[in-house]
């Protein structure tokens, strides 16, 4: 089974967020780039059906500026066979939709059975990608989805949780899946494998190329105008009380008639 | 101008979703007085019928059975629903079939996407703005789509519900044969529907009751879930529980656990250690009840109550029961 | 130029053993600590990620990592649990004396099935007669033809109870003082090895530590590494390699002292304000971060020295005492910022003064640092 997983570095969970000077976006100034937990779920999954399906191949594909690099780096230290960095244009595009187009023009020449991608990534949370470049390449696709595994001869079998339950579904391939965070464990990349993903070649495809195989859709129609951090918080209302009843009474009319997030 | 707005609504039965309902009521709001709002669904005629009430111009229904329900035939059949209404804006509810929705119906439609959204706009003809949390609601950020088409997912919990306007639309059902085009042979197998009283997920609930160390044993973090179950809420643990083994680790709310930022969060006994907070401190209100009056959870709360969570609980649960017009069981 | 970023190579080692530490080590640290438990699973779980055979060169199955990049590491750990990072780079000290001293074949014979299993190794240097004295040892090799005879006692060793390998120092001729000492490899199954019991330490308590008696211990002449006048020279050179990690080390634990202190300072209010605008304690922290600074760079500066192929006596030891006088004062100067809770052992930071306190005294005590550093000094000058 070839098996192309989708990937996107986003900042660190740790990093101190701030709005770029022009106030546009998140400053990116210093900030570190790691692979996004959720791809780490699509990457491990990636590695749990190659080794049960023998002869699969693993390759991690990005699209975005040129710290696509070390996320792909870290997936090849995960056990992904080849990786592919899918330049932005240089003003960066932030669009989901132009980012889907681009990579779907880059699987024209790579190989693929299963696509996999995170459910989202952990920055802006959009979880358009997967299905608009699933819509692209006319296979079908599913979000929010645990627990993949072969089925049949060439086919898939996996779970989604939705609102309404857990639903079992078989699919055949070629198909697109988003996966669920933390279902599965990720593993961690091996020491010696994190000294051997840094000279492991990575193929590049040059924005221009990009752009021209997209032709009229090359400009993004999403464009970030505001980053901004919410006000911080100024403390708790208090509340008083002589009884354990009087303090529920008044909390619960506080949160329906102050807060109204109580029905 | 005169939008129309088409919402993709989500029905089962005859019953309509609640980001359903939210949706409509920001598909009001855009199309304004003179836009109006359409809908289109995959149901049959009871669907139809209880969509109706939301007071769309007009609907388009499919009768697709639900093992095929996939998000590539929704999109081809909203794409031509939109076609058909002459839509520019379409809504999808914020649950996670929406999500799966957007991108492929955007491509398919020729139109920008955003997911998430708390906030939209029109700015002028064919751009609208749209604002959505990101960084698990550590941070917001304000998008242009520029139009004229726009697929906009709703962050689910972020709009009230539309009332109920009551009408009579005109319903146009979809030839399933559309769908004769879509490649791949996904099936849905089976459906092992949530188990009644389990809540909703973690991740997804609009309200979260936390325990912490406060619970002070494993038996008593039954507090917790009875508070949670009389809100409808789902049930999260500090790292101080699940460490001790009180509760399993899916619990756990942090930075080794989940990140949530539900409506409402309820934080029993948990002292607000830093790594506790980056997990929920987006959530939209927080309640903190700690015997500790300088623990740091009471500073990104917004309701606090200094005392014993083992007393305080109960009696919170009595009277949401109270209020609700719940029995006691 | 001095050059102070690392490159993406080395964050990439630096953020998998922070990853490592946060998730594996520091969840159980206070329960190890507090029981004195050696946490089995976490060192084998090192041991797969290849965190733990980290100078053994990548031909024999280790890491083959630089003197720097196994600081960074170390300081990652140490962040999490000091006592888990002694027992976790136990097999880098134990196993320096067969990279510096072995032959080609010595290595693939030991190092090569050692590294490619879960295996713990001891140095065997210290005696009770006196720690830092090596050339005065006491244990005994008597040459018996093709073999040797090793008999007597080493303690403080760490890992002592679980190792399967033993590099131990023992004089040949005790009256030609460090030119009659010799190094062999004990396999820990050897007869005549016989363990003492784990002790019962103020700190460093997830590690375990033991005396090794040695009764008659027989050992083939191959086991020996470099030639009967060698020994001495051996050791002398393993501890130039492996007391910068030591500095590495100190400095995480400084730096989580420093962390949890800065972090409370911020949240408890005393006089209606946190305590962090208070300038009593604004001084506190500042001259913490200032000696943890020293400590990382100090450090940083040694294992660099080393990695350019010189000997780096001064700047180690200079790094190792520095480092661990300073993990002891921000330690202190942490429970202080605590007040009371600091010395509860509910609240973790008197674990990471009494874990501080080892780093002054094990690998070279502070005073014997200071000795290297007075004389490799005054041989600038002389």
């Amino acid at each position: 089974m070839e098996i192309v997983v989708l990937i996107k570095p986003v900042p660190e969970s740790e990093t101190r967020l701030r709005a770029s000077p022009d106030g546009r976006r998140l400053d990116s100034e210093g900030v570190r780039f790691v692979l996004a937990g959720y791809d780490e779920s699509a990457v491990e999954q990636a590695l749990l059906l190659k080794e049960n399906v023998p002869g699969s191949k693993v390759h991690a594909i990005s699209f975005g500026p040129a710290r696509c690099g070390e996320a792909l780096r870290a997936a090849i230290a995960l056990g992904a066979d080849a990786a592919t960095w899918i330049e932005a244009p240089p003003e960066g595009s932030d669009d989901p939709i132009l980012a889907a187009r681009a990579l779907a023009s880059a699987l024209s020449s790579i190989p693929y059975d299963l696509l996999l991608g995170g459910k989202h990534a952990g920055d802006d949370e959009e979880g358009i990608v997967v299905g608009a470049v699933a819509e692209l390449l006319g296979i079908p696709s599913f979000g929010s989805v645990t627990d993949v595994r072969p089925a049949g001869p060439s086919g898939l079998a996996f779970q989604r949780p939705t609102e309404a339950g857990i639903e079992s579904w078989e699919t055949s391939l070629p198909c697109a899946i988003g996966l669920q965070q933390a279902w599965n464990d990720p593993r961690t990349a091996k020491l010696p494998n994190i000294l051997r993903s840094r000279k492991a070649p990575i193929a590049k495809v040059d924005w221009p190329t990009v752009a021209k195989a997209l032709g009229s859709e090359s400009s993004p129609r999403s464009l970030s105008e505001e980053f901004r951090l919410p006000a911080p918080r100024s403390g708790a209302k208090m509340i008083e009380f002589q009884t354990p009843e009087e303090a529920a009474e008044k909390l619960v009319r506080l949160l329906r008639e102050e807060a109204k997030v109580f029905p | 101008m005169t939008p129309t707005v088409l919402v993709i609504a989500e029905t089962s039965g005859a019953a309509v979703a609640g980001p359903t309902q939210e949706a409509f009521g920001v598909a009001r709001s855009l199309a304004g007085a003179d836009g109006s709002v359409v809908a289109v669904t995959i149901g049959g005629p009871s669907a139809a019928r209880s969509l109706a009430l939301l007071g769309p111009k007009e609907i388009w229904v499919a009768d697709v059975p639900p093992e095929s329900i996939t998000s590539g035939a929704v999109a081809i059949l909203a794409a031509q629903a939109a076609e058909e209404s002459r839509a520019e804006i379409a809504l999808v509810g914020g649950t996670s079939f929406g999500r799966d929705l957007t991108g492929r119906l955007a491509v398919r439609w020729g139109a920008a996407a955003a997911t998430g959204v708390t906030e939209v706009a029109i700015v002028r003809p064919g751009a609208l703005r749209v604002r959505r949390p990101v960084f698990g609601g550590r941070a917001t950020e304000t998008r242009a789509l520029t139009g004229p088409r726009a697929v906009i997912a709703l962050r689910p919990h972020a709009f009230p519900e539309a009332p109920a306007t009551g009408g009579a639309p005109p319903i146009h059902v979809l030839d399933p044969s559309l769908l004769s085009a879509s490649k791949g042979g996904a099936r849905r197998r089976s459906l092992a529907p949530a188990e009644t009283g389990s809540g909703p997920s973690l991740a997804d609930a609009a309200i979260v009751v936390a325990g912490g160390r406060g619970m002070r044993a494993a038996e008593n973090f039954r507090l917790i879930e009875e508070l949670a179950r009389s809100l409808g809420a789902a049930v999260g643990a500090s790292r101080a529980v699940t460490d001790a083994g009180w509760r399993p680790s899916s619990l756990q709310v942090g930075q080794t656990g989940r990140t949530v930022s539900p409506q409402l969060y309820i934080a029993v006994g948990i002292s607000g250690a830093i790594q506790h907070l980056v997990g929920m401190v987006s959530s939209r209100t927080i309640v903190a009840i700690n015997t500790d009056p300088g623990a740091p959870i009471f500073k990104v709360a917004d309701y606090g109550i200094v005392g014993d969570a083992l007393a305080i609980v109960p009696a919170l649960t009595r009277e949401i029961r109270r209020v609700r017009g719940l029995s006691e069981t | 130029m001095p050059e102070f970023s690392l490159t993406a190579e080395q964050e990439s080692l630096r953020d998998l053993a922070r990853k490592f530490a946060r998730t594996e080590m520091a969840p159980k640290a206070a329960e190890c600590d507090k029981s004195a438990r050696f946490p089995e699973e976490i060192y084998r779980k090192a041991w797969e990620l290849g965190l733990m055979n980290l100078n053994v060169p990548t031909e024999y199955g280790g890491s083959g990592l630089g003197a720097l990049d196994q600081c960074l590491i170390v300081e990652e750990l140490a962040y999490a649990c000091g006592g888990m990072t002694t027992s976790i780079i136990a097999n880098c000290l134990a196993l320096e004396p067969i990279l510096l001293g072995g032959s080609p074949a010595q290595k693939s014979r030991w190092l090569t099935p050692f590294c490619s299993e879960y295996h713990l190794a001891s140095f065997c240097l210290t005696e009770p007669g006196g720690g830092s004295d090596a050339a005065g040892l006491k244990t005994r090799a008597r040459k018996d033809s093709e073999e040797y005879v090793l008999s007597g006692e080493k303690c403080f060793i760490t890992n002592g109870p679980h190792a399967s390998l033993f590099t131990v120092f023992a004089t040949l001729d005790p009256s030609l003082r460090s030119k009659g000492v010799a190094a062999f490899i004990v396999p820990g199954d050897a007869p005549g090895i016989v363990r003492g019991k784990d002790e019962d330490k103020m700190g460093h308590r997830a590690s375990s530590t033991s005396t090794i008696r040695l009764e008659e211990v027989r050992v083939s002449r191959d086991q020996r590494l470099g030639g009967e006048h060698d020994g001495f020279s051996i050791a002398m050179r393993t501890l130039d390699q492996t007391r910068t990690p030591i500095g590495a080390l100190a400095t995480g634990i400084a730096q989580a002292a420093l962390d949890l202190a800065a972090r409370y300072s911020l949240e408890r209010k005393t006089f209606g304000k946190p305590i962090s605008e208070h300038q009593a304690i604004q001084i506190k922290l500042a001259n913490m971060v200032q000696a943890v600074r020293a400590a990382r760079l100090l450090t940083w500066h040694a294992a660099w020295t080393i990695d350019r192929g010189q000997p780096g006596t001064l700047e180690s030891s200079i790094a190792k005492c520095y480092a661990s006088d300073a993990a002891l004062r921000v330690a202190d100067e942490a429970i202080q910022i605590f007040g009371g809770y600091g010395y509860m052992r509910d609240y973790p930071v008197e674990k990471l003064m009494r874990d501080a306190k080892l780093t002054q005294i094990y690998e070279g005590s502070n005073e014997i640092q200071r000795i290297v550093t007075a004389r490799e000094l005054l041989r600038q000058y002389g």
